[in-house]
């Protein structure tokens, strides 16, 4: 036989340099490239064409030597290609992998937000372009505990939420970080709030060290359990618990330091895990790992920030305070230093003063130049008294003090000053008062000079009536003037401080003491009615305010 | 009659104390700082003191604290150009207390009042 191209009626097309769409049963639409190319169309299709094999037969039974040759080089030609796209898959199905794990080791090297790296890294387990596992637990090591407790999970509960889930995912095609953001943003809470029970219930000791998830997290390697419910490492609590007899365990462990440990599993679909599974996912832990230390030390790293800015605020805050009570107590120091020098001269002239008028006979012309002596040097100690009152309440000291023992202290510096006036007091002291929080010297101040203040006014009997007592938070101290009635608007315009109207002295000590109370946060009002008198009221606070 | 024993550093005030004490019928003793005072009260005994609490560089409230220890018997007026130290803990060792003034009514009302609280102890036995 002579073997020439197209001197033999071949079954198959491989001796035509152009075939038709038709001719060649392994040629398809699409592959019209082939059509023209018998190279390409050779390689590709005839060496798994079953006309070439029979042709290739007929070559061998003509006993050609170069028969079996063929058949052994084509027979290897076909293993070698089988072999190769086996290759390819494995590359493809590595290549997708390696994408996935870099898409997730962006997102796990970008964030520091604990819970952004929990989603993701629950999602990249649970999903199906990334692990596809069907539930995922994380269990965190509490350092302050030394436990292992159940943090978060992820995963249907039930064949219905899960196929509802899957539909889900099948009809929005999103990325990794968009499946997390979006877990993190609509049902981070609510599978929390879903696992709660198993969550709760997951809490182990570190020092348990024949617990099956204290073993795995000590050997740092994952674990496939099988047949949990007859493994003799698995805790029988813990398997009913999980619900499943087999599961993985995954250790975090970060720079030999244990994070926590993820349970993955297959409860809907019971699909095999694979040691394929096992190593994909351990290549997986260790970002994970290193992202939730990560970020659970920046989470700490910003509380301390924060205590630290608190802090600084705080210490600025003193910082002005000791610069501002510096100056006032500067400013009291003067006032004091001041107010000592002149007081000293200003009595030794009113004093002496008065021991010349005590000798004058009344007739004597210098009687009255003695007189308006005394006069101005009185007047002058009064304002000298408030000026120093008013330096020393630039800074109140406050202290819980009893109040009936206060009002008895001022009635009783207060005796001789009414008793000169022709005045009768009394005090009805309120009972069971709890202390109030007040400054006693300038409370003190401040009622003495109620008691004994000079108001000219006309009133109907000279009794001053004290009474105390308490409502919710406050107690009320009452002074009731009934020798005194002026106007109410005379009384108000009195009562403010360093008014135009007033003139030093006397009358300027009630303004005085309102402005001192109202620094510490106690009214004083003053009520005049012409049949009760004046009626002063000191509200004191029981409690220390809120800072 | 009553020993007072005054005690400033002012000349004029000592004058002052001194005549119109004298005038309500006391015998009175003067001293210008806390030295003299010791000095005074180691050669005699006095009914009552009156003391300044800025005595210079002195403390009066030292002297204060001083005499009650080794003087206990001997009440003390604090008289003093500053109004605060009448709610200060340590001038509370005090007998009496009063604010120095031209009108020396309040520290002779004091005084007496002081001097009878004193007698009345003393008639009491304690």
């Amino acid at each position: 036989m002579v073997w020439t191209r197209g001197h033999v009626d071949w079954e198959c097309c491989w001796d035509r340099d152009v075939v038709a769409l038709g001719d060649c049963p392994n040629i398809h639409e699409g592959d019209e490239d082939l059509l023209e190319s018998p190279r390409r169309r050779i390689l590709e299709k005839c060496c798994d064409c079953p006309n070439f094999k029979r042709d290739l037969e007929r070559f061998q039974a003509s006993g050609h030597p170069l028969g079996p040759v063929f058949s052994l080089v084509h027979d290897e030609y076909r293993r070698q290609k089988i072999h190769i796209q086996s290759l390819l898959s494995f590359l493809d199905s590595k290549s997708l992998e390696i994408r996935f794990l870099h898409e997730l080791g962006s997102v796990l090297q970008s964030s520091v937000d604990l819970e952004e790296v929990l989603s993701v890294a629950l999602t990249a387990i649970t999903a199906g372009r990334g692990f596809g596992m069907n539930r995922a637990f994380l269990l965190m090591v509490d350092h302050k505990r030394d436990h292992l407790q159940g943090y978060l999970a992820i995963g249907p509960r039930s064949y219905e939420e899960a196929h509802q889930a899957w539909d889900e995912i099948s009809h929005n095609d999103m990325d990794l970080q968009t499946l997390a953001q979006s877990f993190r943003k609509n049902k981070l809470t609510a599978e929390r709030a879903k696992f709660h029970d198993i969550l709760e219930q997951i809490s182990v000791p570190l020092s348990t060290t024949t617990h099956i998830l204290i073993k795995a997290l000590d050997g740092k390697q994952p674990m496939l359990i099988e047949d949990a419910f007859h493994h003799p490492d698995v805790d029988q609590d813990f398997a009913r618990l999980l619900g499943v007899d087999t599961f993985l365990l995954m250790p975090l462990v970060s720079r030999n330091r244990r994070v926590g440990m993820i349970i993955a599993d297959n409860c809907i679909s019971h699909r095999r895990i694979t040691a394929e599974d096992m190593h994909s996912l351990e290549t997986f832990t260790f970002p994970v790992a290193f992202a939730i230390e990560r970020a659970s030390l920046y989470e700490r790293l910003q509380e301390e920030l924060n205590r630290v800015t608190e802090a600084h605020s705080k210490l600025k805050e003193q910082q002005e305070l000791i610069v501002r009570m510096e100056k006032m107590a500067l400013v009291g120091r003067i006032t004091s230093s001041i107010a000592h020098s002149i007081r000293n001269p200003l009595m030794i002239i009113g004093g002496f003063a008065r021991s010349m008028l005590k000798n004058t006979p009344a007739g004597d012309p210098k009687r009255n130049f003695i007189e308006s002596i005394v006069g101005e040097a009185r007047q002058l100690e009064g304002v000298l008294d408030e000026i120093l009152n008013y330096s020393d309440s630039l800074y109140p000291t406050k202290d819980f003090w009893d109040v009936n023992q206060l009002v008895e202290t001022a009635l009783r510096d207060s005796a001789a000053a009414l008793r000169a006036k022709g005045y009768e007091s009394t005090f009805s002291a309120g009972s069971e008062l709890p202390p109030a929080y007040i400054d006693f010297k300038q409370v003190s101040y401040c009622l003495r000079t109620i008691l004994q203040c000079d108001l000219h006014g006309i009133g109907h009997e000279l009794v001053m009536d004290i009474d105390t007592s308490r409502e919710d938070d406050i107690i009320t101290i009452r002074v009731q003037d009934h020798g005194r009635y002026i106007p109410q608007a005379e009384l108000d315009a009195i009562m403010v401080p360093f008014s135009s109207t007033q003139e030093m002295g006397a009358s300027l000590g009630l303004a005085l003491c309102r402005t001192m109370l109202e620094k510490q946060g106690i009214p004083l009002n003053a009520l005049s009615e012409p049949e009760s008198g004046i009626i002063f009221t000191i509200a004191l606070p029981v409690r220390k305010e809120e800072p | 009659m009553s020993r007072l024993l005054v005690v400033d550093d002012e000349a004029n005030i000592r004058l002052l104390y001194a005549e119109e004490l004298k005038d309500e019928g006391y015998e009175v003793v003067t001293a210008a700082g806390t030295a003299e005072a010791v000095e005074k009260l180691q050669e005699s005994t006095f009914d009552l003191a009156v003391l300044d609490i800025k005595l210079k560089n002195e403390s009066g409230i030292e002297l204060l604290q001083k005499l009650v220890k080794e003087r206990h018997d001997m009440p003390v007026i604090l008289c003093s150009a500053f109004s605060c130290y009448k709610d200060d803990f340590s001038a509370w060792l005090a007998d009496g207390y009063v604010v120095k003034s031209g009108d020396l009514s309040e520290l002779k009302q004091e005084i007496a009042r002081v001097l009878a609280k004193k007698n009345q102890r003393q008639k009491a036995g304690l």
